[in-house]
């Protein structure tokens, strides 16, 4: 790994880091524990951190189940999931479903916006997604999450290192190259 | 790069895509989900239906609302079993155990002075069921086979891992496990589809297998086998007879799901060439003329899309005369359907060879067909020593109790 780019994973990981240790301080049912993280209003600044307002109120439930049982998400997650109980979980997803994602980037690369549209609209993401890519029940919201958290997770299910995540996205990506990911992660991310 | 505890441990939070260029991908997947899917549906917005991961309280579960025949009574039995799936008792029913899919679970549930308390005994477990056999309870997950030795009085201590034994292979889609111990001292085990509709990436799905108790003496039982979800051995003949999920993307009309009747090991069911009654696969079989040859038919068909999971033969005697021997079917209900379908239990009755099988509506009114709406998704059935049975709901993690008492006589 090039050596700017382990010190810019260093010094993000400490960053990280305190904003965990922020939000363990507080009761881990409680939407200020996500903030931390997340943002107050559930829409993230931090790089490889999802926004998570607007997302479909099911999906978030059981995002945070399967973290809670250790099947899905990561350490962090996990951990400020441990002990918070259905119902707690049941209000979280409540909250952020309700709150409003934020107006996306405007900062656009008109060519790999519409090379992203061609690619989703070929793979028909919008099937399950949503036209709007606003999500509904157990799939996310894609319109306005943050670009390199998306392409991550997209090249994450195409190689099976997703824990816990629906397989059929590993299928639904299946054979798709990483190039078109950041087209589709850039198109995603500009959406309203 | 120096492996900190820091670093391994936010290693999964940091999504910089720099990290993947060092990942190699693993062996590719076959398609599974929207594969098959013709041109002409590319577009249909049909998806499964979500589970409910949150636990239910029994003041949230709408039980009135079951529909059963005269003199039959629905109560709510046990609750708190968050995607409760198929349940395995011990021999004075005391205990009871419930596996689930998604969340990872096995449940044990304590029946007591009429009452039932719900605790997990195993988790963290990919997709894992359970089955109480020779005084022991067998986890099968997709990955992993535990056996906790005697359990009759309750699951605890450590289980034997007893996974190289029984080398299951790694795929997942279709591949959660109902599991039966059989009088022949063998477990029954169903390998599905890794797939709606594929030619099986190597000869270890699409198919039924028993094995000795510790993972010896495999043998392939049934072969061409989509996705069983739910098998009973018929109380006369002893025969096994199987559920199997009929494939998707080929419109409302199905082909439908199946109920099937091995009267002989190593018979094939069909898969992925010929569904249902003889339908010949559009994308596998296309212009094959011997696409159902010697394929063995089902029973009998059990609806479009209907996903139909346990079946149990009732030998009880609560229940009148007619259900005597009678296969009772849960069919958990559509996704791949424009209008929603099955979401009921259903009795079969047909005779001790599967001839005439008839199909019957039991337990209706799960879903309300006026607005396409659901509140439960039954899945598994078991009897109790006084002849009641039992349904599992996948969807509000809860077990209800079917009893029957004779309408008074009028004078």
């Amino acid at each position: 790994m090039p050596l700017v780019l382990r010190q810019g994973r260093r010094a993000l990981l400490a960053a990280l880091f305190i904003f965990a240790a922020q939000a363990h301080a507080q009761k881990g049912g409680d939407p200020a524990a996500c903030a931390a993280c997340h943002g107050a209003d559930g829409n993230s600044a931090i790089p490889g951190t999802p926004s998570i307002a607007g997302q479909p109120k099911i999906f978030l439930e059981n995002y945070l189940v399967m973290t809670r049982e250790g099947l899905r998400g990561n350490d962090v997650m996990r951990g400020l999931l441990k002990g918070v109980s259905d119902k707690e979980i049941v209000a979280l997803a409540v909250h952020y479903s309700r709150l409003k994602p934020k107006l996306p980037d405007e900062k656009i690369d008109a060519k790999l916006f519409n090379r992203g549209k061609d690619i989703a609209v070929k793979n028909r993401c919008a099937s399950c997604h949503e036209k709007n890519f606003a999500g509904r029940e157990q799939m996310p919201r894609l319109a306005g999450q943050r670009e390199e958290f998306l392409a991550e997770v997209m090249l994450q299910y195409r190689q099976n290192r997703r824990p816990g995540g629906d397989t059929m996205m590993n299928a639904a990506l299946h054979g798709i190259p990483e190039a078109d990911f950041k087209a589709l992660a850039h198109y995603f991310s500009r959406l309203k | 790069m120096k492996k900190t505890a820091l670093s391994l441990a936010a290693a999964s939070v940091l999504a910089l895509s720099v990290q993947s260029a060092f990942a190699q991908d693993k062996p590719k997947p076959p398609p599974a989900w929207h594969q098959g899917k013709p041109a002409a549906m590319a577009d249909s917005k049909l998806a499964p239906v979500p589970g409910k991961m949150t636990e239910t309280p029994a003041s949230e579960i709408p039980i009135d609302k079951l529909k059963l025949p005269k003199g039959f009574k629905a109560e709510i039995w046990a609750t708190g079993l968050v995607g409760a799936r198929a349940m395995t008792l011990n021999e004075d029913q005391t205990k009871m155990w419930v596996g689930t899919r998604g969340i990872g679970r096995v449940y044990e549930v304590t029946n007591e002075g009429g009452k039932r308390t719900v605790k997990v005994v195993a988790e963290k477990l990919t997709q894992p069921t359970s089955v109480y056999a020779n005084g022991a309870l067998y986890v099968f997950a997709i990955d992993k086979v535990l056996r906790y030795d005697n359990a009759a009085k309750g699951v605890s201590g450590q289980p034997v891992d007893m996974t190289k034994a029984f080398n299951l292979p790694p795929e997942q889609h279709h591949n959660w496990k109902y599991v039966r111990f059989g009088s022949d001292k063998k477990l029954y085990v169903p390998f599905g589809a890794p797939c709606n509709i594929c030619e099986p990436p190597t000869k270890e799905y699409a198919q039924i297998r028993r094995y000795n108790l510790d993972g010896s003496g495999m043998e392939v039982i049934a072969t061409g086998v989509r996705n069983s979800q739910g098998f009973d051995f018929h109380p006369k003949t002893g025969e096994l007879w199987f559920t199997d999920h009929g494939r998707d993307w080929l419109g409302d009309k199905g082909p439908e799901d199946e109920l099937n009747r091995l009267a002989k090991p190593g018979q094939n069911f069909g898969y992925p060439y010929c569904h249902a009654k003889g339908i010949v696969d559009p994308d596998l079989a296309k212009g094959k003329k011997d696409a159902c040859k010697d394929v063995t038919l089902p029973v009998t068909t059990m609806g479009p899309h209907a996903a139909v999971m346990g079946i149990h033969f009732y030998t009880g005697t609560m229940f009148p005369k007619e259900y005597q021997g009678v296969a009772f079917i849960a069919r958990k209900g559509s996704w791949n359907r424009s209008t929603k379908f099955g979401y009921d239990v259903v009795t079969v009755k047909a005779s001790d060879d599967g001839k005439g099988a008839k199909v019957t509506p039991f337990a209706t009114g799960f879903m309300d067909p006026k607005d396409n709406s659901f509140w439960g998704r039954p899945a598994y059935l078991a009897q109790l020593k006084d002849g009641s049975l039992l349904v599992s709901d996948e969807q509000l993690g809860a077990i209800y109790r079917i009893s029957y008492e004779a309408p008074a006589k009028k004078k």
